[in-house]
C-alpha cells in the first residue's frame, strides 16, 4: 500500500486561499465598522488590514494599519499579524509585533481574520499589562493615562503618512 | 526508524515554557509570556504532568543556553521568541504510518530502561501490531480519529458508515449550542463526510481499497487537519454541553478550558479531551477506547497500565460484542494499538495472501493470546494445544492479563521472542527431539493439565526467571537441542501434537509443522526477513465454544 502523502500536495494552499476567500466574502458582506481587510496578492497569503481605535480609549479617533501573513498550515496556525503603523501600547512593541494570547497559544481553527482584528481592537482598550512588551506602557496605563495618551499621538502617524 | 519518545513528545512548543519565561524576565522584564496552565485534572494518569513538562524543559534547556550568556537585545530577545514559538520539533514519518508488528516496539526499548523493557516485551504477546502516528502535537487527536474511522471499517458495513454520517450531523446541534459558527465548523465536518462517502463507495466497489483511502486521507495534512479539528470541537462541544461531568476536573470554567485545551490549534489531547471523544464520539456507537500506559508507573507489575471507555447499551448492561479502539500512550505521544483479532477483517484477507488452512495455526498464538476460534468445522483441535490459551480470558475482557491468572510457574513468554535459536533444517532434526517428552494426544479431556513437575524438568534451570527479572534474551542459546524453541505463550509440554499431526489435511507449503511455523524460517514469523503476517478467516477455522474450557488449562 503505497503511501501517498503528495496525492494533494497542492492542496493546502490551495484550501488556505479557499478558506481565506470565504472570509473576504464574508467580510465583504457582513462589513464591521472599525474594520477592514484586503489581500493584497492573487495568491491570498498577504493581507492589509485597518483597525480604528476603539471610542474612549486613548487611540479614539485614530486608526491603524496592520499587516496578515497566512502561513499554508492555515487555519491552523495563526495568522503573523503585525502593526505597521507605529504604536504606543503595552502589548506591542516598537517593531509592531503583538504579544496577544489568540495570536499564539490560544488560536484555534475557527477563528478567522474578521475575529482576530477584533480581538486587536480590544486589545487597544484593555491591554493586558501583567505581560507586557512595552513596560513603559503598561506602568503609564495604570499612573498617568495624560503622558500615555500623549505618547499615544506622538508616536502615531496617518496611513498616509506611511510609505508603504 | 523512529527516535522515541522525546522527538515524538512534540506539539507543546507553542507554549513557551514557564522555565523560558523565567530566563526572560531576569534579563529583559518587557517581554513576557503568559505562563503555561500546567496544572492538570487529578486523575490523569501517574507521570503524565512530569512528562510533558519534560518536553518543555528540553525546549526552555535549548533557550536558556544561548539566552543568558549574555545580555540579549530586544531584536535577539524577539528572534529567540520567534524561535520559541516557530519551534517544530524533529517530526518525521508519516502523519499515520502502516501498521507494524509490535515486536518492532520490544526491539526499540530492548536497551531501555528495565521498567520499559519489561514492559514492552511482553507487549507483542497482547498487542500484534502497532501504527505510528507523527508527534506534531496532534497524535493523540489524530490517532482517535484514525481509529475510529478505522474501526468503522472493521464492520465493513456501508449502512454503518452512512448511520454515522447522519449521528454525527445530529451533533452539530451541539456544536451550534456552544456557540461555533456553522459555516466555519462545516468546513471540517465536511472533510469527514467525505471521508466516510469515500469509504463507503471503496466498501461498496469491493475492491479492498478502503484501507488504502483512510491511510492517504490520514497523511493529506489538509484532509487530516480538518478531521482532527472537527473532532476538537465535538469534543469542546460536548464538554461544554456536560459542564458539570467535567468542571470538578478543570482548573477553569469550562469555556476557558475548551478554549486552551481544545479548541486551541496547537494542543495535545489530554484526559479530559481523551475522555469527551469517548464519550462523545466512540462510545454511542458502541466501540470501546482502550488506551494503554506505557511509562515508568508499576501500577501491576510488568503489565501495561491500561485505561478503558466501555460502552454500555441503553439498558445500561455492558454490550456483547464491542470493537475496540486501542491506544498506546507513551509519555507525550499517542500510537495506534492492534490485536490480531482486531485487523482480521474480511477486507484485510483480501490484501494479504493467506497461507493454506493448517489445522494449526500456532504461529498466530505468538502474537497474542486473545486468539478466538470462531467457527466450528474444526471442534477439538485448538484446544490440545496447552499454552495456547495461557489467559483463559475471553474477547470480552481483553483488558485483563494472563499474568493475573494463578498460574505458580513462571510464564516464558516474557522471554523476548527475539530469543530464538536458527533451527538448521526445520523438520527433521526437531522431529526427533520433540520425541523426547511430547506424548501425543488425541483425546482433548486429558489435555488440560500440565502437572507442574513436568513442567520444570522440561525447563532448563536457568531459564525460569526470578520475578520480576527482565528477559534475558541470550539464555537461550545455551539450551540443549531438545528444548523446543517457541515465543509467545507457549511453554513446552508433554501434550503435545505429534509433529505429523493433521498430515491428512491438505498443506501448500512444505512445511507446516508446529516447530517450522515457530521458526523464523516461517514467513509469518516476524524475524523471517520476509515477514509478512499470517491471517486467519474467522469464517472457515477454528471452533467456538471452548473458552470455557480453556480456563482449567493454566490451573
Amino acid at each position: 500500500m503505497a503511501l501517498s502523502a503528495g496525492t494533494r500536495s497542492n492542496g493546502g494552499s490551495a484550501n488556505v486561499a479557499q478558506r481565506l476567500q470565504k472570509e473576504l466574502m464574508d467580510i465583504m458582506t457582513h462589513p464591521t465598522p472599525g474594520i477592514s481587510a484586503f489581500p493584497v496578492d492573487e495568491n491570498m497569503t498577504s493581507w492589509a488590514a485597518t483597525i480604528d481605535g476603539p471610542a474612549d480609549t486613548p487611540y479614539a479617533g485614530l486608526t491603524f494599519k496592520l499587516s496578515m501573513e497566512f502561513a499554508t498550515t492555515y487555519p491552523y496556525t495563526a495568522p503573523t499579524v503585525l502593526f505597521k503603523t507605529p504604536i504606543y501600547h503595552p502589548n506591542v512593541d516598537f517593531s509592531g509585533r503583538i504579544c496577544l494570547d489568540i495570536l499564539k497559544e490560544k488560536w484555534a481553527a475557527t477563528m478567522s481574520v474578521s475575529s482576530v482584528l477584533l480581538s486587536l481592537q480590544s486589545l487597544l482598550g484593555e491591554p493586558n499589562n501583567s505581560s507586557p512588551l512595552n513596560g513603559q506602557a503598561a506602568e503609564l496605563w495604570d499612573k498617568d493615562m495624560v503622558e500615555y495618551k500623549r505618547l499615544v499621538i506622538a508616536r502615531h502617524k496617518n496611513p498616509e503618512e506611511l510609505e508603504t | 526508524m523512529m527516535s522515541r519518545p522525546s522527538v515524538l513528545a512534540a506539539g507543546f512548543h507553542a507554549y513557551p515554557p514557564p522555565a523560558f519565561e523565567h530566563v526572560v524576565h531576569h534579563h529583559h522584564p518587557g517581554v513576557s509570556y503568559r505562563p503555561l496552565p500546567t496544572s492538570r485534572p487529578p486523575e490523569l494518569p501517574a507521570g503524565y504532568s512530569q512528562q510533558h513538562t519534560g518536553h518543555h524543559a528540553r525546549t526552555a534547556t535549548q533557550v536558556r543556553m544561548s539566552g543568558p550568556a549574555y545580555m540579549a537585545s530586544d531584536e535577539e530577545l524577539a528572534q529567540l521568541q520567534k524561535l520559541s514559538q516557530d519551534y517544530q520539533p524533529e517530526t518525521t514519518g508519516p502523519l499515520v504510518g502502516e501498521r507494524q508488528s509490535t515486536s518492532a516496539l520490544a526491539h526499540e526499548y530492548r536497551d531501555a530502561d528495565p521498567a520499559y523493557r519489561v514492559k514492552t516485551a511482553s507487549l507483542p504477546d497482547k498487542y500484534a501490531f502497532f501504527r505510528t502516528c507523527r508527534g506534531d502535537g496532534h497524535c493523540g487527536w489524530r490517532a482517535i480519529a484514525f481509529t475510529y474511522f478505522e474501526a468503522l471499517l472493521r464492520a465493513a458495513d456501508v449502512t454503518r458508515l452512512e448511520d454515522e454520517h447522519v449521528r454525527l450531523r445530529s451533533m452539530h446541534n451541539l456544536l451550534n449550542h456552544a456557540g461555533f459558527a456553522e459555516d466555519v465548523y462545516n468546513d471540517f465536518a465536511d472533510e469527514a463526510f467525505e471521508l466516510l462517502q469515500r469509504l463507503a463507495d471503496s466498501l461498496r466497489a469491493l475492491d479492498g481499497s478502503a484501507d488504502a483511502v483512510l491511510l492517504d486521507a490520514f497523511n493529506d495534512p489538509s484532509v487530516a487537519m480538518s478531521i482532527i479539528t472537527y473532532f476538537k470541537l465535538l469534543a469542546s462541544a460536548w464538554i461544554q454541553s456536560h459542564p458539570n461531568d467535567y468542571a470538578p476536573f478543570l482548573d477553569y470554567d469550562v469555556k476557558t478550558y475548551c478554549s486552551l485545551n481544545i479548541e486551541a490549534a496547537q494542543c495535545e489531547i489530554d484526559h479530559v479531551g481523551i475522555n469527551a471523544l469517548a464519550e462523545a464520539v466512540v462510545k454511542p456507537i458502541g466501540f470501546a477506547l482502550e488506551v494503554l500506559y506505557l511509562d515508568r508507573s508499576q501500577g501491576q507489575g510488568d503489565e501495561i497500565d491500561t485505561h478503558r471507555f466501555e460502552p454500555t447499551a441503553p439498558n445500561g448492561q455492558p454490550l456483547q460484542s464491542i470493537t475496540t479502539m486501542r491506544l498506546l500512550y507513551r509519555p507525550g505521544h499517542y500510537d495506534i494499538l492492534y490485536k490480531v483479532e482486531d485487523v482480521a477483517s474480511p477486507m484485510l484477507q483480501q490484501q494479504q495472501p493467506v497461507p493454506t488452512q493448517a489445522p494449526l495455526q500456532v504461529n498466530l498464538a505468538g502474537y497474542t493470546d486473545e486468539f478466538v476460534p470462531m467457527s466450528s468445522n474444526m471442534p477439538d483441535i485448538m484446544t490440545m494445544i496447552p499454552g495456547l490459551y495461557p489467559s483463559g480470558i475471553g474477547q470480552r475482557w481483553p483488558s485483563l492479563s494472563y499474568d493475573c491468572d494463578p498460574n505458580p510457574v513462571p510464564q516464558p513468554q516474557i522471554t523476548p521472542v527475539s530469543a530464538y535459536a536458527p533451527t538448521p533444517t526445520p523438520a527433521a532434526p526437531v522431529a526427533s527431539s520433540h520425541q523426547e517428552y511430547i506424548t501425543p494426544v488425541r483425546a482433548s479431556h486429558i489435555s488440560y493439565h500440565n502437572p507442574p513437575s513436568n513442567h520444570i524438568q522440561l525447563q532448563p534451570p536457568v531459564n525460569i526467571p526470578m520475578h520480576p527479572a527482565p528477559p534475558q534474551p541470550s539464555l537461550s542459546i545455551d539450551r540443549g537441542p531438545a528444548i523446543v524453541e517457541r515465543g509467545g505463550p507457549f511453554r513446552p509440554s508433554m501434550y503435545e501434537l505429534e509433529p505429523g499431526f493433521g498430515s491428512g489435511q491438505p498443506h501448500s507449503l512444505p512445511f507446516q509443522t508446529s516447530i517450522f511455523r515457530n521458526s523464523h524460517y516461517n514467513t509469518a514469523h516476524f524475524l523471517n526477513p520476509d515477514f509478512q503476517p499470517e491471517e486467519w478467516s474467522p469464517d472457515s477455522e477454528y471452533a467456538t465454544g471452548n473458552r470455557g474450557r480453556h480456563k482449567s488449562t493454566s490451573q
